[in-house]
């Protein structure tokens, strides 16, 4: 226990170090990292806790965005709340919104729930830009921040430390609900419904409580985003927001629960770091989605602790080897698709067809690429992502083996060790 | 009355391409339980291997193989991903399609730019069918009419008149049942995946020829087939098809409607009151076409909620 405050204080330390250490450049793309990982946990309680598969979560970010941005605006501009309590207007739209909207869809379970918190969202996404008057059109609304407790919440900083202390208390609260009773209902929610009901629960009340939850939490993050950016648009009720937390969720493992904040956190990173380098980060957060789910459906948080009890067991000199190898595996892997798609997204460009007519017919002029340039109908170009993609494998699978092999050896030591207790009594 | 006649005609159509995409989903939602987020994006595969394979093969050859191929796709997805994560359970599936359909998409964009292609109705079958009021009525559309119920009439005959489809039903209803008495039903899982998937091939090869052909018709059309097999029940055929002329011909009627709620209130003296509260109540119905499906689903949920003619729950 105590090692964990230790652990939690570090983090929080030195995620209020941030804007010190970093440029403010990345200090603005920490906080929607922030934001994302806040949605990401309010959406686990929803599907990692509950087992509840929600594909329209975007409705309640966007609600708590709007009805952010509406309290901001309220009485001629003064705002209904001081500046640091806005989210609380989120926080408010998203649990009502949440509660009517799950009332609904917890009706029915599975695939149906799924397939009506999708119409949910298509609903609200459609009408959207024709209500004028709450959602703002095509132009959507802006508004300001207000200084209020002698702030003035014009600098980037403070508008990140109000952003990180509304995640940490919302992450805390989140973790805190998950001690609850209902918390732990809702984990029997997740594997056995119909048990809970005989035992005398009211299971529907059960989903839309944890539903108008995790509908507040993500008001709260769409609270959060509209305090940064001091706009708010029909935009924000798009289906890919919902996609991203679907995916951002997982491949960071919902069972830990702290790992959809991890996955919410790299993912949006790793969006705002590639986004000018590449038109295809959306594929590859695809394939890494796929990928995660296909060969570790724990996630990168379930490989983490994984990786952590393997060294407990056998020592970290054991493990290292395999460890590495994984890595180089994955690096290599890693660098043979991006390699692929980036070649083949230059060559099947619009600017590339108009190169290759001004070349002349049949003439494949070569793609400028990471710094050399390549020939679409050369050998090398298609023989290095090949070369990568066998080390990849290679290193994969022995990996594997040796990890194979030390399990043996730790499960035939265990038998000597007892075999030869046996022959020795005490 | 023309204008009616037109766009009953316009829905049904649409209505029959929508069935056209969700009777396979709903076929592999019965037998499997798994809802292929990813089959909408077959159709859009089906429209973009059209449009690829337009040139070498011409427009009827293109028709015939993009189906094909993308048949294969499908075949490809149950056996090598959907089998192995099988174990997982159903809502890892579901995960799993999601995925799929995000790489697809961004697969077509890679190869196809993120615009719309020029794949266009073929000059020898752009001209219109008949006159209607001093309305040209297109012949493609009928085309597409009648492929659309080709197709049902096939696949209605496919499963009740021979063994395969004795089969194929067997494995539907009880699955375990039809493994014991010796059917492969992993092999009749994946044909009725790829049939399935070739199915939704067949539609965009099509269709994408007359609607546009983007990258984001998958996600368009798929929100629209969910509904449909919800609204229908989901595993049922004949309820796709009534939910998807339901749901085509309340679309593309409610386009032309120019009323709002604030008119029917006045009906009992209250249109001050409607116009006063705005928002919702002076939207014209033609603005909300769009959301009437899901509305319609929504409703159907809470009042018949294993749809118009779902059977088990």
């Amino acid at each position: 226990m105590k090692a964990r405050f230790f652990w939690i204080a570090i983090g929080l330390a030195s995620l209020a170090a941030v804007p010190f250490v970093l440029s403010q450049g990345l200090v603005n793309a920490a906080i929607p990292m922030l934001i994302a990982a806040l949605f990401a946990c309010a959406y686990n309680l929803l599907c990692g806790q509950a087992g509840m598969l929600s594909f329209g979560h975007s409705a309640y970010f966007g609600v708590g965005a709007f009805s952010t941005i509406h309290a901001m605006n309220a009485l001629g501009g003064a705002g209904l709340l001081p500046t640091p309590l806005m989210p609380l207007a989120g926080a408010a739209g998203g649990l009502v919104f949440g509660a009517i909207a799950g009332w609904f869809a917890t009706q029915r379970s599975g695939t149906y729930f799924a397939m009506i918190t999708l119409a949910i969202a298509e609903l609200i996404h459609a009408l959207a830009p024709h209500l004028k008057g709450v959602f703002g059109g095509e132009a959507g609304l802006s508004s300001m921040r207000m200084p209020a407790w002698g702030f003035t919440f014009g600098t980037t900083n403070e508008v990140y430390y109000l952003t990180l202390v509304w995640v940490a208390l919302c992450l805390a609260l989140l973790y805190l609900i998950t001690r609850t009773p209902l918390g732990r209902l809702a984990l029997g929610v997740r594997e056995n419904s119909h048990r809970l009901s005989f035992l005398g629960y009211e299971v529907h009340r059960i989903n839309v409580l944890i539903f108008a939850i995790s509908g507040m939490f993500s008001g709260v993050a769409g609270a959060l985003q509209v305090v940064s950016n001091e706009a708010a648009n029909y935009v924000v009720f798009d289906p890919s927001l919902s996609a991203a937390v679907v995916l951002n969720t997982y491949i960071g493992g919902v069972n830990v629960f702290l790992g959809p904040a991890l996955g919410a956190a790299l993912m949006t990173f790793f969006g705002y770091a590639v986004s000018d380098l590449t038109q295809s980060w959306l594929l590859y957060q695809g394939l890494l989605f796929v990928l995660v789910m296909m060969f570790m459906p724990t996630g990168l948080s379930g490989l983490a602790v994984l990786a952590i009890a393997a060294a407990k067991r056998h020592g970290i000199r054991a493990v290292a080897p395999a460890a590495a190898l994984y890595l180089a595996a994955f690096a290599s892997l890693t660098a043979a698709i991006v390699f692929l798609a980036e070649l083949l997204g230059r060559v099947f460009s619009q600017d590339y067809k108009a190169l290759s007519q001004a070349a002349g017919s049949g003439e494949l002029p070569p793609v400028l690429l990471f710094g050399w340039s390549w020939s679409p109908a050369g050998m090398l170009t298609w023989l290095v992502p090949l070369a990568l993609m066998v080390l990849g494998i290679v290193c994969w699978r022995t990996a594997g083996g040796s990890l194979r092999r030390q399990a043996d050896a730790a499960v035939s030591n265990t038998v000597a060790a007892a075999v030869t207790a046996e022959r020795r009594p005490a | 009355m023309e204008h009616l006649v037109i766009s009953l005609l316009n829905g049904v159509i649409y209505g029959l391409l929508l069935f056209m995409v969700s009777a396979g989903l709903t076929l592999i939602f019965g037998m499997m339980g798994i809802l292929n987020f990813a089959h909408a994006s077959f159709y859009m595969l089906g429209a973009y291997f059209a449009y690829a394979l337009q040139g070498p093969l011409g427009f009827w050859g293109a028709i015939i193989a993009s189906p094909v191929l993308v048949g294969l796709i499908g075949v490809a997805v149950e056996r090598y991903i959907l089998r192995r994560v099988h174990h997982h359970g159903h809502a890892h599936e579901l995960l799993i399609t999601f995925g799929l359909s995000f790489i697809i998409a961004e697969l077509v964009k890679l190869f196809f730019g993120n615009y719309p292609v020029n794949y266009r109705v073929p000059g020898d079958l752009d001209f219109s069918a008949f006159t209607l009021g001093g309305l040209n009525y297109p012949a493609y559309r009928v085309f597409m009419g009648i492929v659309a119920v080709s197709m049902f009439v096939a696949i209605y005959q496919l499963l009740t008149r021979t063994r395969v489809g004795i089969v194929v039903r067997s494995a539907l209803y009880r699955p375990k049942m039809a493994e014991a008495l010796g059917h492969n039903v992993p092999l009749v899982f994946m044909g009725v995946f790829g049939v399935g998937a070739a199915l939704a091939g067949l539609a965009g090869a099509v269709a994408g020829a007359f609607y546009t052909t983007n990258p984001n018709m998958a996600l368009e059309l798929g929100v629209m087939v969910f509904v449909v097999v919800v609204v229908g029940g989901l595993g049922s055929l004949g309820g796709a098809m009534a939910a998807s002329l339901l749901i085509g011909i309340v679309t593309s009627i409610a386009v032309g409607i120019d009323a709002t709620l604030a008119d029917l209130f006045s009906l009992f003296g209250a249109r001050e009151l409607a116009e006063q509260m705005g928002g919702i109540f002076v939207l014209k119905v033609s603005s909300l076409a769009a959301t009437i499906p899901f509305a319609l689903m929504l409703l159907v949920l809470l009042v018949r909620p294993n749809g118009l003619m779902g059977g088990k729950g």
